[in-house]
């Protein structure tokens, strides 16, 4: 609701829609004659990451959101566009827990290599934004409802709109490899090149809950506080629909009821569970039909021997398809580590979301497991035997559902936001590169004018019109006469 | 005005001696010509074979080959070039370095001030003639002070005072929240004083009124009742600490000089300044991988005055080179140099630093402004300081070639009509 009261004050001041996100200060100051931005990625194979493939199709934004996808738009007279002609066409990738310093910090992040400016140390990166949670997020819709849109707010500010850094060159690198959104801390962050406005999309909509088969006393604490909310809720109920014919009803007390436990039974948060075990993922799946939400299981190593429990539960699960874990010899069931982890849970109902080893951009170490290698992350899911529509969504719009932003990014739909992909080809395979970035409808990234891959295969040569003559002649330059005498003369010796 | 007496040329050029408080050699007339090779003016280019007339310290005529009128003395150098004093704006030279945190924006530099600290007689032997010392400390530390490097008292060396605000400014919620409650107790303020207005106002109506009636009594009335006081003329109150510096700032009484650490800070910055109108520069150290360039465009669009020390960096993630001062002079901003640290050393290197950026395609006349002229801007002594014009201070400093090359060494130093290095006064 408050997004669309802010599209309506947008509106009233002539401005676009897409600025109507932006901070309230950054709009106003904007011309009021602000000209409609157009961008069109012409001729790519879309896929559009909601299953839909279009083969050379063009995508066109409007002000930073998909106004079109279909064959011969017609393109407005000062549409940029980006040849796409036989390269493939994505929605940006969402990585989930990303490290802060791909939106904050220097370059050289953390290190002071001039000392002139006495006592200017670097401040504690965030401090207090001033709003409550509660205040800023909206009151809850049904729990179990499919899609978390309900779990975003536009029209607020968090640290991180305060701290974002738009010139960060580990977020040109993430650009590059196809991020556009990251999950930083507990916020949602759009990789905004070279502006800070409107960088937050959404906060806290996870909320880190135990289950751990090491601490017995743990669960029956969490089961106790599910318990006491849920019978809190239904008083709630009861007392709402009394309280209508007797005014004296007092309502009922929410002493001793944890507020985290209400807001995931109330939709306004979901609760993660760090858990790999079987036994735990039983468990987790059980408390969760018990009590009806929707877990979100980060690690999740086992769940493959216990697919159809957390199918069943509304499970989402965060795997990383790469992990290593021996059965251990003393049990008698499937247990350990399997390739086929997300395939599996895939089929049986979960909601996968794929995250690589390690989420920090990392320059040393095992280079290939860190963050950039996400698409690759998704990839060996395929190799698991994922198919490859899941394995586009585990790194698109389940984590974009994670973080309650699927109604704006994770899909090619129109009315999104245009983030979007230009690959040489499949984006899952090792061998693809990503040629283009486009974030909200703005170029941000072009492997040929960074510093990162642009040595390595360049570009290829835009597909050549079958109908055009290839010759291998060289024509001669018409203005420059002597470069045409120069050409005729070799011509003749040889 | 009182004069330093300056061992020998370049010995003390390199600072192996200190100066000597001592009474000038030679005195200067009140009134004498200069006639030197060249006249690198700053704000009118340069002059060959200028002449230059002062009286009373100040510059009175400036142009090639003025004829001089017989009887007037002459000092005559075919193989000097002259500049202006070189003004650095952003120092602690003489002063400890130690500070706090928080805002008070009403402390001065110039209460850390020591006059007749020998760091001061090297700078001007460097040639550097005119000091912005800043308060140390985060966020906002309080306002730098205009020194003249030549004076040997607090009021022979204070040019002025109030000279710039300084902010510390990143991107965090901590320092845009300090400037946002900066301005917003400004505003809190100003309804303050309308509020006391009106309640004055008030107490006046009442008042009259109360007059009015207590006139009509009679005198065993009058005794019964108290006379009606006069709440007297309206007394605006004073605001604080932090109102008065920000209502100054937004009145152009006061500017301020925001450090930023990067190019995204900058952004965040004019995010934080919202719509406040006030005049204001940039202070960036230049990293060695800085992304400055990043909103070198945004920065010439302004004509911002960013300060910045003569250093080339590197492009990030690369060996490659990158001259970020000519940068942002080609994008329109002005360069302000400062050396590239704040010891003596780097003062004396400073013209060879800043003549390495040269050499590598800035804009000489942009980079001797960005040494004289720019800065005695940020610092509002303009007026009489930064380029060798009619009616300025004549403060200026002699070379024996292009003050840019190596090769050349400074000659002597003129502050206000004195020549302060005996060797080559006469």
């Amino acid at each position: 609701m408050k997004t669309m009261k802010k599209q309506l004050i947008g509106g009233a001041l002539g401005l676009t829609l897409a600025l109507s996100f932006a901070a309230p200060s950054l709009a106003l100051r904007v011309d009021d004659h602000e000209e409609d931005a157009y961008l069109a990625i012409v001729g790519g194979d879309i896929f559009a990451g909601t299953g839909e493939v279009l083969r050379g199709a063009t995508l066109l934004s409007k002000n930073g959101k998909i106004e079109e996808i279909g064959y011969d738009l017609l393109l407005p007279d000062d549409c940029e566009t980006i040849d796409a002609h036989g390269m493939r066409v994505y929605p940006g990738l969402v990585a989930l827990s990303a490290t802060t310093r791909l939106t904050q910090g220097t370059f050289a992040a953390g290190v002071e290599i001039h000392d002139f400016v006495p006592h200017e140390e670097h401040a504690e990166i965030c401090g207090d934004c001033g709003k409550s949670f509660e205040e800023v997020v909206p009151p809850a819709l049904d729990p179990g409802e499919f899609s978390t849109e309900h779990l975003a707010v536009d029209a607020f500010r968090t640290d991180f709109d305060d701290s974002f850094d738009p010139f960060s060159g580990y977020m040109v690198m993430a650009l590059g490899n196809g991020i556009t959104t990251v999950q930083q801390s507990s916020a949602a962050v759009k990789l905004k090149r070279g502006d800070i406005s409107g960088v937050s999309l959404s906060e806290k909509t996870l909320t880190s809950q135990s289950w751990s088969g090491s601490n017995p006393a743990g669960k029956a604490d969490l089961r106790e506080k599910f318990r006491l909310a849920t019978e809190y809720l239904a008083d709630y109920r009861r007392w709402e629909e009394a309280v209508k014919s007797d005014k004296e009803l007092k309502e009922p007390s929410k002493k001793g009821i944890d507020g985290r436990i209400l807001d995931i039974l109330q939709g306004r948060t979901m609760a993660r569970f760090s858990a790999n075990d079987r036994d735990d993922l039983l468990g987790i799946a059980r408390l969760a039909q018990q009590f009806k939400f929707r877990p979100v299981i980060q690690g999740c190593v086992e769940g493959w021997t216990v697919a159809e429990e957390l199918g069943r539960a509304g499970a989402y699960a965060i795997v990383t398809p790469r992990t290593r874990r021996d059965r251990p010899e003393t049990t008698t069931y499937a247990a350990g580590s399997s390739i086929e982890n997300a395939a599996i849970l895939t089929r049986a109902g979960v909601q996968v979301a794929v995250v690589p080893a390690n989420t920090s951009i990392d320059m040393g170490g095992i280079s290939g497991r860190d963050l950039l290698s996400l698409p690759l992350e998704a990839g060996f899911a395929i190799r698991g035997g994922m198919d490859e529509r899941s394995a586009l969504e585990s790194i698109t719009v389940i984590p974009a559902r994670l973080l309650g932003i699927d109604h704006r990014v994770g899909t090619l739909e129109l009315g999104k936001d245009c983030d979007a992909l230009i690959t040489d080809g499949d984006l899952l395979h090792y061998q693809t590169f990503v040629q283009y970035t486009v974030v909200e409808g703005k170029l941000v990234y072009d492997k040929q004018e960074e510093v990162f891959y642009s040595h390595i295969r360049p570009r290829p040569e835009a597909v050549v019109d079958p109908g055009e003559e290839v010759s291998d002649e060289v024509e001669p330059v018409e203005a420059e006469e002597t470069v045409e005498e120069v050409v005729e003369e070799e011509s003749d010796e040889e | 005005m009182k004069m330093r007496n300056l061992l020998v040329g370049l010995a003390c050029v390199l600072g192996t001696q200190a100066p000597l408080l001592a009474a000038p050699a030679s005195p200067t007339p009140d009134l004498f010509a200069l006639r030197v090779g060249r006249a690198e003016t700053v704000s009118q280019g340069t002059i060959e074979h200028a002449v230059i007339l002062i009286e009373n310290g100040k510059i009175v005529t400036i142009g090639q080959d003025l004829e001089i009128e017989r009887g007037i003395r002459v000092i005559d150098r075919p193989d000097w070039v002259v500049t202006p004093g070189f003004v650095n704006c952003y120092s602690r030279a003489g002063m400890s370095s130690s500070g706090g945190s928080g805002t008070q924006p009403s402390v001065q530099a110039s209460t850390e001030l020591y006059p007749r600290q020998p760091i001061y007689g090297e700078l001007l032997a460097a040639g550097v003639t005119t000091l912005g010392l800043y308060p140390p400390g985060n966020q906002i530390p309080g306002q730098a002070v205009v020194v003249s490097t030549a004076g040997d008292s607090l009021e022979s060396m204070v040019v002025r005072e109030g000279a710039y605000l300084k902010v510390l400014m990143q991107s965090n919620s901590k320092s845009k929240k300090t400037l946002r409650d900066g301005f917003g107790k400004a505003d809190k303020h100003l309804e303050a004083v309308t509020e006391a207005r009106e309640k004055h106002e008030k107490a006046k109506d009442k008042y009259d009124d109360e007059l009015k009636k207590w006139k009509k009594y009679d005198d065993e009335e009058k005794a019964k009742k108290k006379e009606p006081v006069d709440p007297g003329d309206f007394l605006e109150p004073e605001p604080d600490d932090v109102a008065g510096a920000f209502l100054d700032l937004r009145e152009g009484e006061l500017n301020a000089m925001f450090s930023i650490r990067k190019a995204g800070d900058y952004l965040h910055l004019i995010d934080a300044l919202d719509e406040e109108q006030l005049s204001w520069s940039l202070r960036v150290p230049l990293r060695n991988d800085i992304d400055l360039y990043e909103v070198a465009e945004k920065l010439g669009a302004d004509e911002r005055r960013v300060v910045v020390e003569p250093r080339l960096t590197l492009m990030p993630w690369t060996a490659r080179e990158r001259n970020i001062p000519a940068e942002l002079d080609r994008a329109g901003a002005r360069v302000v140099f400062i050396p590239n640290g704040d010891d003596l050393v780097n003062q004396e290197k400073w013209r060879h630093h800043v003549g390495h950026l040269v050499k590598r395609g800035m804009d000489p006349q942009a980079a001797l402004a960005a040494m004289t002229h720019e800065p005695a801007v940020l610092l509002g002594v303009d007026e009489t300081l930064g380029s060798l014009d009619v009616g300025k201070e004549a403060t200026m400093l002699f070379f024996d070639g292009d003050p840019f090359q190596a090769s050349t060494s400074l000659k002597a130093v003129m502050h206000a009509g004195d020549f302060v290095e005996e060797a080559s006064a006469q």
